[in-house]
């Protein structure tokens, strides 16, 4: 790559560039929030991605994800092949493991990342996720979005930073009991849900923007733990109200040791 | 067989805090890191550290021809960290630090010394990985004896998954 492409974030640090290349993310989920994402990954010089989705691209899917065409719902094209061509399009260097197949399928590749983005569509699939970045050390940052009500319907989403160490989403209280034994009690009745381009958009630059700050650390704020509220009504993001006195907060749901593949102990 | 080293931001801070204290006697600080084992894409291994024990003072040896050595209380402690660590499969990994930037390796000293220390910590927790880390002012290198091999394989890259994420490439400048 020349210099001059990299010019307009040259404030992002001297070796930016090269720290950005050498961290590999793993995108799990390469639908509305997941096209974004790695869109802008390679857009800022991301090099290495691990990239999960068994999907293909239908017509429903054409007012938000970003590089599908109308031809790629006639020809029914994998959006792993979406991604991979995006992300080529713009990096051709760039080393690119997919894999057609949810992640939970294929994990020994994910936890080979530093940083995790994630964008899927159920609390127990970011749980899932969130475990298995706590045990293979992989900061995970999580985006959703829903829409509420009928008559007025309400946007809201979040975008989250859990880190090795740090607050979890359950300490954050966005994971809770309550809700994953709701979405538990619905299990296959969900239906599709409403997504729409724009709050993708949001939610997934602001997350890349959480993505470069760990990986060059311009802000100097030296986050461990990130929860940003997404109102799409009123068109803002601010810092979710459950996080007033987590500074101070162990996590107690996720240990210091517990790492590595999970070892049987003969009773 | 690829290997990677990773450990938190947390961890590293704490590493570099005790190995950076200057020693009443020995040029240099020598401590031991746990680990545990993850399998990676095709076959590869990760090493997860755990957990840092700083050497106390009195369990250096003063040996001027060397930077640091450390007595035999050190070594049978990191020994018995070992046979407690058995069940969980946690591996100890001796870590200095060379003052330097950019990428480090074994000294002629670090080859002679520490190497020998693998067979003995292999003895007592076999299923476990056990290495060497060498840490610099800006980088990090790793070897690692994998369970059932006495070979050191060097590992392909030291991560730090901190407030700041470092990749430490083997033949890459920080």
């Amino acid at each position: 790559m020349t210099a001059e492409r990299f010019a307009r974030q040259s404030f992002l640090g001297d070796d930016a560039e090269a720290r950005i290349a050498r961290v590999t993310v793993g995108v799990p989920g390469l639908g509305g929030g997941g096209s974004h994402i790695i869109q802008q990954l390679a857009h800022i010089g991301f090099q290495r991605y691990v990239l999960y989705d068994d999907d293909v691209v239908e017509e429903s899917n054409l007012n938000r994800l970003v590089g599908a065409e109308a031809r790629d719902a006639l020809a029914e094209t994998p959006k792993l092949h979406i991604a991979k061509m995006r992300i080529l399009s713009l990096q051709p260097h760039a080393i690119i493991r997919g894999y057609a197949c949810k992640w939970q399928e294929k994990p020994e590749p994910l936890r080979e990342c530093q940083i995790v983005m994630g964008a899927v569509d159920s609390y127990r699939g970011r749980r899932e996720l969130e475990i298995a970045c706590r045990r293979y050390l992989m900061h995970y940052i999580d985006i959703g979005m829903d829409v509420h009500g009928g008559e007025r319907p309400v946007i809201g989403g979040q975008i989250i930073l859990s880190s090795p160490g740090g607050p979890c989403m359950t300490c954050m209280r966005f994971l809770t009991a309550d809700k994953l034994a709701t979405e538990a009690a619905r299990y296959g009745n969900a239906g599709g849900r409403p997504q729409v381009v724009w709050p993708n958009g949001a939610l997934a630059s602001t997350a890349v923007g959480l993505a470069v700050d760990l990986v060059t650390g311009w802000t100097r704020k030296n986050r461990s733990y990130a929860y940003l509220a997404y109102d799409g009504n009123e068109g803002t993001l601010t810092p979710s109200k459950t996080l007033i006195g987590i500074e101070k907060y162990v996590c107690e749901h996720f240990g210091d040791t517990d790492l590595g593949d999970p070892v049987s102990i003969p009773l | 067989m690829t290997v990677a080293i990773k450990m938190t931001g947390r961890l590293y801070d704490e590493i570099w805090r005790d190995l950076e204290r200057p020693h009443p006697f020995a040029h240099e600080r020598v401590g031991f890191v746990f680990g545990r084992i993850g399998t990676r894409d095709d076959g590869g291994r990760l090493v997860l550290l755990t957990r840092y024990h700083a050497i106390p003072d009195a369990q250096y040896i003063d040996d001027p021809t060397v930077n640091a050595r450390i007595g035999p209380e050190a070594m049978t402690w990191a020994m018995q960290a070992v046979y407690h660590g058995r069940p969980a499969r946690e591996g100890v990994f001796h870590i200095h630090m060379h003052g330097y930037a950019g990428e480090t390796g074994m000294s002629k000293t670090d080859r002679r010394e520490i190497p020998p220390m693998m067979p003995g910590f292999q003895s007592v927790g076999r299923d476990a990985a056990h290495g060497i880390i060498i840490l610099s002012l800006d980088h990090g290198s790793g070897w690692v004896c994998l369970p059932g091999n006495a070979t050191l394989v060097p590992c392909g890259n030291v991560a730090v998954i901190g407030k700041e994420v470092k990749v430490f490439e083997r033949g890459r400048r920080a």
